[in-house]
């Protein structure tokens, strides 16, 4: 495996990798574990053409040896210190480098460690300063070279500091250390001037017409060489560079933005409601605000009334800005021609002008502006109106008593804010051709573009009857961009449908024969609701939150249609790996009469014995990585269901893995995932695709209409047309819906099942065998402690192999339930909620909190018996009242008691004491006063091993007696050898890869 | 004295055009920077001459007064028909001084905003005098007063007046004070933004030391970093039009219309990868999301 590392230096992306290998023979001073080649990996392509480049940099180890980044996971050595070590590296070209940051996540076969995340993370703000037009094109004078370059307009200042501050160490290690800020400087730079190159085509001049001239001039050359791969200027004698970079620093000065404390800002201010004729009466007012605190608001008028004396020249900050918003605001200049200038007069063409123009140029260039509630709001749009009739186009009926053929009444009006118009009122406005217009009190943006949309809208035929699917059709439609579709009001069971409510207006099926659990009520409802879709034939995404039973949710729609279709047909989940064990144990425990084929490993039945297999089964599971291999066999079974479960595994859309699960053909699909939808929009859309296939139109449509509008630019109106869009296909349950919340436990137990690899296979067989012989050879208290050792063995390599060998070998790909707990804590984490992990062992605690730091990306403190106390109570501090989501990884014996961590709604125990009150009493740190949501908490258990036979002990006994069970794990020791063999022995089923 | 009633006895001649001091009774100069100019005169002169030539001045004697730097020419009409030419000198602030001066004024932007307001802010005097260049001259002695007239008064009527008138020049425009001590309004302002502590770079941020401990690890967990708070659409071409059009032309067209077309490329909702691979021929994967 290779950890990439990437750093910016000389002006281009160096990067190199970490390989877990042992190293071979190695020069004194060259990093031993350090390569920069990247033969046989999805880089390789994309470094064809680097160069090479030795990199002298200061990293983390002893003399001997550099330690391991966190992504390969060794435990963190404690005489660490840093340590110049000469690393072999690659100088990409700027074009490949950002198609390599724009892409590391994605590659799967090698790692990118935090450094190389960090300058994609650099490459996305390039890309937004492009797309946002701010850039400015320089001639750069480097040792007698020209250079055209592409800069950045940094107009969000704190946020370019807090980058630097939080550049990794990594990022910045070569030549002895640099400074954050000129490093992250460079590399926003030059990944700007690539993200330009990429946009913009190549000339920009057209070929001159007849005869060239034999010298250009330079401002031509230099234009030239704004665009295209090469950004040298070409020299001439009798060039003037300086004259031209003189002229050019002239022109973009204006451009940079005030840094200091406060800047100015405009206020559109109505004219007052009692205004008969408001037409002149539009002002917009000068303040100076805060430029990180806009609570700090002083107006000008105060500023010249002399009340502004605390803040230092607020007089000259104001007389400056404004100056500086002249050029962006022409109509400033009346104002500024008084004495004490407080505020701009204009009449209401003028304040729309403000509106549209002025306001986002003078918020682009720093200045502060304030927009009425209206502002950007109350648009023209269409309102649709359906009424159900309750008659149904002939020959279709549904079980559920709806149908799409149903037949409803519908009308379509003009509306604006939610409030429809009438003709009349339409014609005045059209009369008025005023673009701000006061409708009932409310003040409308209204330009000709939309008047004429609108006017042209009135002249169709706005009412009549259609059915229930011709109208689900219209309400999806966003409409055009002049006239959106703002509003649909339709009732009955097709409003709640279009509502994404229809699970309550469903009748709740009631939990079918054959589920050994009881459905809680708001199950019944998704139950009833995945039922309703599959009849109507639609795609479903059932989005609830985690921990409220969406396995268990297909396999009741499983028993259910088993009991009302003749042939319902199989069903074929996809999993990711870590999930197949928890399926099987869930089918097992609540479902046990479906008959479950597990298409997995490597050997699974193939072609005939496939469909053969199938045919035997209710439910097969797969994984997203076998699907993908065996796509073509998958096809030829005729599914009655497709299910993906954590199906953002499908975000790249156009990867493979996502393709192939989207050519299995079935009569109906239904994806599972627990992320918040709809803070993806992509992953929304992909899943979507899946789903309903073309429902959200082509991908590229949907970006523009949708996802760059709601997540760049906050756009609530995109926001609300998405979700009547996606309405009808989404159930989406909170555990914070106050109708689950009744329905659910304070707190909740959920046993999470996970798989060994065979790597943990092999050592747990191994350390069964000699463990068992030595036993089986003593007595007495050796005995005892043979036995107690031979448990700590087998659930260290539970655990992780790396736990057991403590070799500091790598985490990553070893082991099922790190790669389970990785999932888990990044679901939580994305719900912007708190999880506390316990384990017993110090050792492992400290392997997985570089580790989970490094992959999460969000805070993971961790606390254990060598931290001291006030360490402890800043960590307990820090996460009781940090408002970013985080992980606390806690040693079971350092912080089982004690300590009060209501932050935290989810408690996880990721190797198991099998003394209950110990872990009960774990679980209080986050369950108990002060505590104001359901808590969830996982038990992890490796199916197959010792972990689950005990837990399956400690549910028997737990049912005679709580105190047999209360003792810990010495009641092992008792056991016979033979015993102890059917205790600890592995099960075919543990290994899943 | 004799030599003085000797020229007293033949009237001035009278003129039209002059200067004429305004202020018909009482003192002349009503802000306090010429006021203030007037007391220290009247401190320093002998108040009969003063008198005398407040009298000439208001007569308008005075038939021009030009402020340059550290000296004052004035032309006063006298009793001859050539109009005697007065010259009034004051000690130079030397270059090394002014730019401390510049830098204290500079410390202290409500300098810059009441100058910029066209005022003359009362505590500048006492920065002058803090850097020992006094904006007013303290003593006669320090007062260079010329006159081609044959009088040896000190100072002579005509010299008195043009004191007068430019005391009353110093209403009108106070930066006339500053010009006579070396440097116009706009020279003034432009030493003050030069002086103007040069603001510290806002992109650069001082470290921490490197060290072994969280050397992988972003201080802020990069979740975070990647929240960024949607910002209103902004159409890219808006950049240029915030811009003066610069002194710059290719083939002909202003440079504002010739980027104009690679602004419009950057709008939309992301750069497409097609323009891209026309210089990466390696690249063979699509990625869906490298939008």
């Amino acid at each position: 495996m290779l950890v990439a590392h990437a750093t910016w230096h000389g002006g281009a992306l160096c990067l190199w990798a970490e390989r877990t290998d042992s190293p071979e023979q190695i020069e004194p001073g060259v990093h031993p574990y350090a390569t920069n080649d990247f033969a046989g990996t999805s880089y390789e392509p994309l470094v064809r053409d680097a160069g090479r480049i030795e990199l002298t940099m200061l990293l983390p180890g002893t003399a001997d040896r550099p330690s391991p980044s966190p992504e390969l996971g060794a435990e963190p050595h404690d005489a660490e210190d840093l340590h110049s070590w000469r690393v072999p590296a690659l100088v990409l070209g700027q074009f490949p480098a950002m198609t390599l940051l724009r892409s590391a996540e994605e590659y799967a076969d090698v790692v990118p460690g935090t450094d190389l995340r960090f300058l994609a993370l650099i490459a996305d703000e390039a890309l937004d300063h492009v797309e946002k037009g701010l850039v400015l094109p320089a001639l750069l004078r480097d040792d007698g070279t020209l250079t055209a370059r592409w800069q950045p307009v940094v107009y969000n200042v704190p946020r370019f500091r807090e980058l630097a501050q939080a550049m990794p160490a990594a990022c910045r290690a070569a030549k002895g250390g640099q400074n954050a800020s000129v490093v992250l400087r460079e590399a926003l730079y030059g990944l700007t001037d690539t993200a330009v190159r990429r946009a913009v085509p190549h000339p920009l001049l057209p070929p001159r017409k007849g005869r060239v001239p034999d010298l250009l001039p330079l401002a031509e050359r230099w234009v030239a060489a704004l665009t295209g791969p090469n950004a040298e200027v070409d020299r001439e004698l009798g060039d003037d560079p300086d004259e031209l970079a003189a002229e050019l620093d002239a022109w973009a000065a204006p451009a940079r933005l005030p840094a200091g404390p406060l800047r100015v800002s405009f206020r559109l201010v109505e004219p007052p409601a009692e205004v008969e004729e408001p037409d002149d009466q539009w002002q917009v007012e000068f303040a100076l605000q805060g430029t990180d605190d806009p609570s700090l608001f002083v107006s000008a008028a105060s500023v010249w009334a002399g009340e502004a004396r605390a803040i230092a020249d607020a007089e000259e900050t104001l007389l400056t800005g404004l100056g500086r918003a002249l050029r962006l605001f022409p109509e400033l200049g009346p104002a500024l021609n008084q004495p004490a200038p407080r505020a701009a007069e204009m009449d209401a063409a003028g304040a729309f002008r403000f509106l549209r123009e002025a306001a986002p140029l003078l918020s682009a260039a720093g200045f502060g502006v304030l927009l009425p509630q209206w502002a950007g709001r109350a648009r023209l749009g269409m309102k649709l109106t359906t009424r159900a009739t309750g008659e149904s186009s002939p020959g279709a009926a549904a079980a559920s008593g709806f149908g799409m053929a149903d037949l409803v009444n519908f009308r379509w009006d003009l509306a604006i804010g939610g409030e429809s118009i009438a003709e009349e009122e339409l014609a005045e406005l059209a009369r008025l051709k005023a673009p701000l217009v006061r409708l009932r009190g409310q003040w409308v943006e209204l330009d000709e573009r939309q008047l004429a949309a609108a006017l042209d809208f009135m002249r169709q035929r706005r009412s009549g009857t259609m059915t229930a699917a011709e109208a689900m059709q219209a309400a999806m439609h966003p409409g055009v961009e002049a006239l959106p579709l703002t509003e649909v009001d339709a009732d009955g069971a097709l409003g709640d449908l279009l509502s994404g409510e229809a699970d309550r207006r469903l009748t709740p099926l009631t939990t079918p024969d054959g589920i050994e659990a009881r459905l809680r009520p708001y199950q019944e409802r998704g139950l009833a609701w995945l039922s309703f879709m599959n009849e109507l034939g639609l795609g479903a995404l059932l989005a609830d939150d985690m921990g409220l039973g969406k396995t268990l949710a297909i396999l009741s729609l499983l028993v259910h249609e088993r009991l009302t279709e003749a042939d319902p047909g199989p069903t074929l989940a996809v999993l990711p790996m870590s999930l197949v064990g928890n399926w099987q144990r869930e089918a097992a425990r609540f479902t046990p009469k479906l008959r479950v084929y597990v298409h997995h490993g490597t050997g699974r039945h193939r072609d005939d014995d496939l469909v053969q297999a199938v045919a035997q089964a209710d439910l097969v599971l797969t994984t997203y990585g076998t699907a993908t291999r065996d796509a073509d066999m998958l096809a030829q079974v005729e599914w009655g269901r497709v299910v993906c479960d954590e199906a953002q595994a499908l975000k790249n859309s156009g990867t493979r893995q996502a393709r192939a699960v989207r050519g299995i053909p079935a009569r109906s699909r239904v994806a599972l995932t627990g992320t918040p939808v709809e803070n993806h929009l992509t992953e929304l859309w992909s899943i979507m695709e899946f789903a309903n296939p073309g429902l959200l139109g082509p991908r590229a449509e949907f970006r523009a209409r949708y996802a760059v509008p709601i997540e760049a630019h906050g756009d609530e109106d995109a926001a609300a047309a998405l979700k009547r869009a996606t309405g009808p296909f989404i159930l989406r349950r909170l555990k914070t819906d106050k109708n689950i919340i009744s329905d659910l436990p304070d707190k909740q137990e959920i046993k999470v099942y996970c798989n060994l690899t065979t790597e943990q296979a092999s050592l747990y067989q191994a350390t069964v065998e000699d463990m068992l012989a030595r036993i089986a050879e003593s007595e007495g208290t050796q005995r005892r402690g043979l036995v107690l050792a031979t448990m700590a063995k087998l659930k260290q390599v539970c655990n992780h192999p790396a736990h057991l060998l403590k070799d500091g070998s790598r985490l990553p790909d070893r082991s099922g339930k790190l790669e389970r707990l990785e999932e888990i804590c990044a679901e939580i984490l994305e719900q912007g909620e708190k999880a506390l992990v316990f384990t017993q062992y110090a050792e492992f605690g400290s392997m997985l909190q570089p580790y989970l730091m490094s992959r999460l990306d969000r805070p993971v403190l961790w606390l254990h018996g060598g931290t001291s106390k006030r360490q402890r109570d800043d960590l307990v501090q820090r996460f009781q009242t940090g408002d970013e989501p985080a992980v606390f990884l806690l040693s079971l014996k350092a912080a089982g008691t004690g300590l009060t961590l209501t932050a935290a709604n989810h408690v996880i125990h990721v190797d198991r004491w099998w003394n209950p009150a110990v872990e009960d009493q774990a679980t209080d740190r986050a369950f108990r006063i002060g505590q104001t949501k359901n808590v969830q908490v996982r038990k992890f258990i490796c199916v197959g091993t010792l972990e689950e036979r005990i837990d399956e002990m400690i549910e028997r006994k737990k049912a005679l007696a709580e105190s047999v069970v209360g003792t810990g794990e010495d009641w092992l020791t008792e056991l016979s050898v033979a015993e102890l063999r059917d205790v600890i022995r592995l099960a075919p089923e543990a290994v899943s890869d | 004295m004799a030599r003085r009633e000797f020229f007293e006895h033949s009237p001035p001649i009278r003129v039209e055009g002059g200067i004429k001091a305004r202020n018909r009774r009482g003192s002349i100069g009503a802000e306090w920077w010429s006021r203030r100019f007037i007391d220290v005169l009247e401190s320093i002169a002998h108040p009969g001459r003063l008198q005398r030539g407040r009298t000439y001045a208001r007569q308008g004697q005075v038939l021009s007064l030009t402020v340059e730097a550290y000296e004052v020419t004035a032309k006063v009409q006298g009793s001859r028909p050539q109009p005697y030419e007065v010259a009034i000198g004051i000690d130079a602030i030397d270059d090394p001084d002014w730019t401390r001066i510049e830098a204290a004024l500079a410390d202290r932007a409500v300098f810059r905003a009441r100058l910029l307001a066209g005022e003359m802010p009362p505590e500048i005097e006492e920065v002058f005098a803090e850097h020992g260049c006094p904006l007013f001259p303290e003593s006669w002695d320090r007062l260079q007063v010329m006159c081609s007239c044959p009088d040896w008064g000190d100072p002579c009527k005509h010299a008195a007046a043009a004191l007068y008138v430019l005391a009353e020049a110093f209403d009108d425009d106070p930066f006339l004070i500053l010009a006579w001590n070396g440097r116009t309004k706009d020279q003034l302002l432009a030493g003050l933004r030069r002086a103007v502590p040069a603001a510290p770079d806002p992109l650069y941020v001082e470290d921490r030391p490197l060290t072994a401990d969280g050397f992988w690890a972003p201080a802020t967990g990069l979740a975070r970093l990647r929240e960024r708070p949607p910002t209103p659409p902004a159409t890219p071409g808006l950049l240029l039009r915030l811009l003066d059009p610069p002194p710059i032309n290719v083939r002909r067209k202003n440079l504002t219309d010739v980027l104009s077309p690679a602004y419009d490329a950057l709008t939309g909702d992301a750069p497409t990868d097609d323009h891209y691979h026309h210089h990466d021929h390696h690249h063979d994967h699509h990625h869906d999301d490298d939008a």
